[in-house]
C-alpha cells in the first residue's frame, strides 16, 4: 500500500512540478536517420555517430515543487565529442509536436555549425546561432517560434534574486538578438539550462584508448541482454583494486549506498541475473573497473591464443600490413602482422545432407550463368545471315511494305563472365551467439560458404574463400579455406566445416590482404565480398571510430586497385556505419540471418549480372 | 603559355565566324586546353560527374571554333558499326551508310562520344587507330582507310563516379587522350551559371547553390550521386516560371536524387532550412 501511494504521489508531484508533454514527444529514435543526414549535409563531420545523450546536472535553481518532487536536477542537452553527436533521447518540452521536432533540427544545425570552442559559452552559442541563421535563412522563422516558446518557459527575471536576475536578462537578450550580449554576468548559481543552445560544459568522454583490456567482446556471447537504447554515460575508468581488504573494515556502513560513489575496495564479482538498470539512469557518472574475469568469459572462451599444438597450422612468418590512424591522418607502415593459417585436422567431407536440396536447386539456377556461346539474331553485323529475318524482309518488300532498317545477320557471341570473386568471412567470437534456438551465427556463415561455393562452382566463375579474426595487431588470423587456383572439392568442404569462432574483428588488415590476393587475378571484374555480423573491433584502440576509419581507408584502397568491395551483414544496426564505409550502394543488411545462406548466392547473381 | 590566335583556328574551319554561342562559363583553363588540343590534333577525354557541363562545353567549343559537332550518346548496345556505318538494304540494292564517326572524319568536325565507357568493347578497335598519331579510320566493310583531316577532333567523356563494376576505361585507351577533369563549379561561378542560364536573380541563385552544396556533402554516404548544376538549372527554371519554390526543389532536386522516403524527408528539411517553412 505504502509503495502504491508513494508511486502515485511521485507521479502526481513530478507531473505538477515539471511541465512536460509526453503525448507530443519526439524521440531521437524516430528521427535518427534524418538527424544523421541533416548533420552531415549542414557541414558536420561524416564520421560521427548520432547517439542519445545522458542527462547532466545543471545546478540551476529549482522551484519549490521541483524540490519537493526531487526532479529537474538534471537535463539532457546537446554536445559533440570526437566520436559522437549527443542529442537528447526525447524532446517533450513543448505542447506541440512540431515544435519539439523543430528543436531537434535546430540543435543539429547548431552542432553542425559549431566551431569556435575557445569562446565563452554565451558568445559561442550566439555566434553559432548567427551563423546558422545566416547560412539557412529558412530556419529563421522556426528559430523565432522556438525562442518565443523557450522564453515562455524560462523564469521571469523580476522574480529572481539579484545576480541571477541580470544573468537571466542577459540570456533572454541573447536569445532574442543573438550577438548582442558580450558576457554572462556572474551569479551564485548557474543559469537555467538553455534548451536552444549547446551544452555549456560538455562532459569529457573517455577516449576509447589503447589501455582498454575489456575481455568481453561487445557483441559477443549469447547471454548479453540486448539494450534497445545504448545511452552514453559519463564514464570514468578506474583501476580494479588489487587490495584484498574488505570494505567492511575501512568504511562506514553508510557508504554502501553506492551504485553512485566509487569506493576502491575489493568487491565480489559475481554474475547474477541481469542487473536492474534503473539506478544507473539516475547517476551522473558511472565508474567502470576493468575486471578481466567475468564468469561468462571464463566459462565461454579462453582468450589466450591456443597452444601451438592444438591451434591451426600457421603458414609462413606472417605478413606485415599497414594500418590507418585517423587522428594522425597517416598510414602506419608494417603495423599489423597477418598470419595465414590452415585448419589442422580438417577431414575431407561431402556436402552436409541438410543443404543438398538447396544446393541442387542453386546449381541448376546458376548453370544458366555459365559462359556459353550463343547466337544473337537480328544483328546488324554478324558472321552469317539470319535466314528468318531475310525471309521476313523479302516477303515484306514483295508485299509492298516499306523496307525498314532491320538486322539481317546472326552473330556468334561469347557471353564472357570474366570474373573473380573473393569472399572474406568474419569469424570473430561474436559469431558464436545464437540467432535461433538451434543455430549460431557461425553455423549460418558455414552454410552460406557451402551454398555459395556450390553455386559458384556451377558457373565456372573463379572464386576464393577466406576467413579472419584477430587478437590485437600482431595476431590477425587469416584462415585459408579455398584459394583461387584450387578446385572446390571434399577437402575444401572439410576446411569450411572446420571453421570456428574466435577473437575479434580487425577488418582493415584482413581487407588489405584479401585485396592483394584478389588484385593478382587476371579477371577484368573483381568482386570482394565481405561477410560480417558487426562493426570492426579489437582489444586495443581498434574499436569505435579508429576501427571504422581504418576499415574505410582499406575499402578505399581496394577500390583504387579496381576491385569492387561489397559488404553483406546481418548486423541490424549496420545502416548506422556501413554507408560511411562502403557507400550507399556498397552493402546490404540481411534482416533474417537464417536466410543468409540462400540470399547470398542470389545477391551474387544480381551483382554480377 | 602563348595565347592562341582565334583566326588561326578559324582558318581550319569552313564555317564563318560564330553566330550565337551557347552559354558557357569557363572555370579553369579548359577553353585554352581545348584549343591547343584541337590545333595540335590531340584527342581529348573529359571526365566529370553528371550534369556539370561536359556536353555543354563541347558544343560551346564546336560553335566557337565553328565546326560541326557529331554527338553520340553511348549505351551498352552501341557497337563499332553504329559508329562507323553499315550497309543498308534498299530496293534490290545495298548501299553504304556512314556512321557519325565516319561522317566526322570525312567532313571534318568534332565527334563527341558521351559516356564512352558504356559502349561495347569492340568500339575500342575503331577508336585506337583514330586516337593515336596515325589518325586513321579503317572501314573493314568497304575496305576504305580514311585518314582524318586536321579539322577532325575526337572528344570522349565519361563519369568516373559511376562505380560501374563491369565497365571501366582500359588504361590503353585512357592513355591515348589528353584528359580534362570537370567538377561542379565554385559557388560564385555556379551562381553566375544559374543566373545566366535561367535569368534568376542573385538571391535565388545563391540560395540554390548553397542548397546544392549542402546536398553534395552527402554524396557516397547517403546519396549515390551529387546534385548536379543541371538540376539546379531545372529548379530555378521551375521557380521562375511561377512554381512554388519549395515544391520546385522537391520536384527537381530532392526526388531525382533519392528513392528512399526517409532520405527524401531529410533532404526536404535541408530545403526548408534554405527556403523557409
Amino acid at each position: 500500500m505504502e509503495e502504491y501511494v508513494g508511486a502515485l504521489w511521485h507521479r502526481l508531484i513530478t507531473d505538477v512540478a515539471d511541465k512536460r508533454y509526453p503525448s507530443e514527444a519526439v524521440s531521437l529514435e524516430q528521427i535518427s536517420k534524418i538527424a544523421g543526414i541533416l548533420f552531415r549535409s549542414w557541414g558536420g563531420d561524416s564520421g560521427l555517430a548520432v547517439k542519445s545523450a545522458t542527462a547532466t546536472r545543471h545546478g540551476a535553481k529549482r522551484s519549490l515543487l521541483q524540490r519537493i518532487a526531487g526532479s529537474n536536477m538534471k537535463t539532457e542537452l546537446t554536445w559533440l565529442d570526437g566520436e559522437t553527436l549527443n542529442l537528447p533521447a526525447i524532446i517533450d518540452l513543448f505542447p506541440q509536436r512540431d515544435l519539439n521536432r523543430d528543436l531537434y533540427l535546430w540543435l543539429i544545425a547548431l552542432a553542425a555549425t559549431h566551431s569556435e570552442p575557445a569562446l565563452p559559452w554565451i558568445q559561442r552559442n550566439q555566434r553559432a546561432t548567427q551563423d546558422v541563421l545566416e547560412r539557412f535563412p529558412g530556419l529563421a522563422c522556426r528559430y523565432q517560434r522556438l525562442a518565443d516558446a523557450v522564453l515562455d518557459m524560462r523564469p521571469r527575471p523580476e522574480r529572481l534574486p539579484h545576480g541571477e536576475r541580470e544573468q537571466e536578462e542577459a540570456i533572454r537578450a541573447a536569445l532574442l538578438n543573438p550577438g548582442s550580449v558580450e558576457r554572462l554576468p556572474p551569479a551564485r548559481r548557474p543559469p537555467q539550462p538553455v534548451y536552444l543552445w549547446l551544452h555549456p560544459d560538455p562532459p569529457a568522454s573517455e577516449p576509447a584508448s589503447g589501455k582498454s583490456n575489456d575481455p568481453q567482446d561487445h557483441n559477443a556471447g549469447d547471454n548479453i541482454i540486448k539494450k534497445e537504447k545504448d545511452r552514453r554515460y559519463q564514464a570514468e575508468r578506474v583501476d580494479m583494486p588489487d587490495s584484498k581488504d574488505s570494505f567492511m573494515m575501512s568504511f562506514r556502513a553508510e557508504s554502501i549506498l553506492s551504485w553512485a560513489e566509487y569506493i576502491k575496495v575489493n568487491r565480489p564479482t559475481e554474475e547474477d541475473d541481469p542487473p536492474d538498470d534503473r539506478p544507473a539512469e539516475d547517476l551522473d557518472r558511472l565508474s567502470v573497473a576493468q575486471d578481466g574475469k567475468t564468469a561468462a568469459s571464463r566459462l565461454k572462451f579462453d582468450l589466450d591464443l591456443p597452444s601451438a599444438a592444438s591451434d591451426d597450422r600457421p603458414l609462413g612468418d606472417g605478413i606485415l600490413l599497414p594500418e590507418w590512424h585517423y587522428k594522425k591522418q597517416l598510414l602506419q607502415p608494417a603495423h599489423c602482422r597477418l598470419q595465414p593459417m590452415l585448419a589442422r585436422g580438417a577431414e575431407p567431407l561431402p556436402l552436409p545432407a541438410h543443404l543438398s536440396a538447396t544446393a541442387r536447386r542453386l546449381r541448376s539456377q546458376f548453370a544458366a550463368l555459365t559462359p556459353s556461346k550463343v547466337w544473337l539474331r537480328g544483328q546488324f553485323d554478324g558472321s552469317e545471315l539470319d535466314l528468318d529475318a531475310c525471309v521476313q524482309f523479302s516477303a515484306d518488300r514483295m508485299g509492298g511494305l516499306q523496307a525498314r532498317e532491320q538486322g539481317l545477320y546472326k552473330s556468334h557471341q561469347y557471353h564472357d563472365r570474366d570474373l573473380a570473386c573473393l569472399l572474406l568471412a568474419d569469424l570473430s567470437l561474436s559469431t558464436d551467439s545464437y540467432i535461433s534456438d538451434h543455430e549460431r551465427v557461425i553455423d549460418v556463415i558455414r552454410d552460406t560458404l557451402f551454398l555459395f561455393s556450390e553455386a559458384l562452382s556451377a558457373t565456372g566463375d573463379r572464386f576464393a574463400l577466406y576467413g579472419f579474426s584477430s587478437l590485437r595487431r600482431e595476431n590477425i588470423r587469416f584462415h585459408i579455406l579455398k584459394e583461387f587456383e584450387r578446385k572446390y572439392n571434399d577437402e575444401i568442404r572439410g576446411r569450411i566445416a572446420a571453421i570456428k569462432p574466435g577473437f575479434y574483428t580487425r577488418m582493415g588488415a584482413a581487407i588489405r590482404h584479401a585485396s592483394q590476393l584478389l588484385v593478382k587475378q587476371a579477371a577484368t571484374q573483381k568482386l570482394l565480398l565481405i561477410l560480417t555480423d558487426g562493426k570492426p573491433n579489437d582489444l586495443d584502440q581498434y574499436e569505435g571510430r579508429y576501427g571504422v576509419e581504418d576499415t574505410r581507408v582499406a575499402i578505399h584502397e581496394a577500390r583504387q586497385m579496381g576491385l569492387r568491395p561489397f559488404c553483406v551483414t546481418i548486423d541490424e544496426k549496420g545502416s548506422n556505419y556501413l554507408p560511411h564505409l562502403f557507400g550507399i550502394s556498397g552493402y546490404v543488411v540481411i534482416r533474417k540471418p537464417a536466410e543468409l545462406p540462400r540470399e547470398l548466392p542470389l545477391l551474387y547473381a544480381q551483382l554480377t549480372r | 603559355m602563348r595565347s592562341l590566335d582565334l583566326d588561326l583556328i578559324h582558318s581550319f574551319t569552313k564555317m564563318p565566324h560564330m553566330t550565337d554561342l551557347p552559354f558557357y562559363k569557363p572555370h579553369g583553363n579548359e577553353l585554352e586546353l581545348f584549343e591547343h588540343a584541337f590545333l595540335r590534333q590531340l584527342p581529348l577525354l573529359i571526365k566529370g560527374p553528371t550534369g556539370c557541363g561536359k556536353t555543354r562545353f563541347v558544343s560551346y567549343m564546336a560553335e566557337k571554333i565553328g565546326l560541326p559537332l557529331y554527338t553520340v550518346s553511348c549505351h551498352d548496345d552501341l557497337t563499332a558499326s553504329d559508329l562507323v556505318g553499315r550497309h543498308l538494304i534498299g530496293d534490290g540494292v545495298t548501299y553504304w551508310n556512314d556512321g557519325p564517326l565516319t561522317r566526322a572524319v570525312r567532313e571534318g568536325g568534332i565527334c563527341y562520344l558521351d559516356e564512352v565507357v558504356e559502349a561495347r568493347k569492340d568500339t575500342t578497335v575503331v577508336l585506337h587507330p583514330l586516337s593515336d598519331d596515325r589518325r586513321i579510320l579503317p572501314i573493314e566493310r568497304t575496305g576504305e582507310i580514311l585518314s582524318a583531316p586536321p579539322e577532325f577532333m575526337l572528344v570522349v567523356s565519361y563519369n568516373p563516379g559511376y562505380q560501374n563494376f563491369l565497365k571501366g576505361m582500359k588504361p590503353s585507351t585512357r592513355q591515348r587522350f589528353v584528359s580534362l577533369r570537370f567538377d561542379f563549379p565554385k559557388p560564385e561561378l555556379e551562381q553566375q551559371i544559374v543566373m545566366g542560364e535561367t535569368g534568376a536573380d542573385t538571391m535565388l541563385a545563391k540560395k540554390l547553390v548553397n542548397l546544392a552544396n549542402s546536398l553534395r556533402t552527402l554524396k557516397e554516404h547517403d546519396l549515390e550521386e551529387a546534385a548536379s548544376t543541371r538540376l539546379l538549372v531545372y529548379t530555378a527554371t521551375l521557380i521562375l516560371s511561377g512554381f512554388d519554390p519549395v515544391d520546385a526543389c522537391r520536384a527537381a532536386l530532392v526526388e531525382p536524387l533519392t528513392d528512399d522516403e526517409e532520405t527524401a524527408e531529410a533532404l526536404m528539411e535541408i530545403v526548408y532550412a534554405s527556403f523557409g517553412k
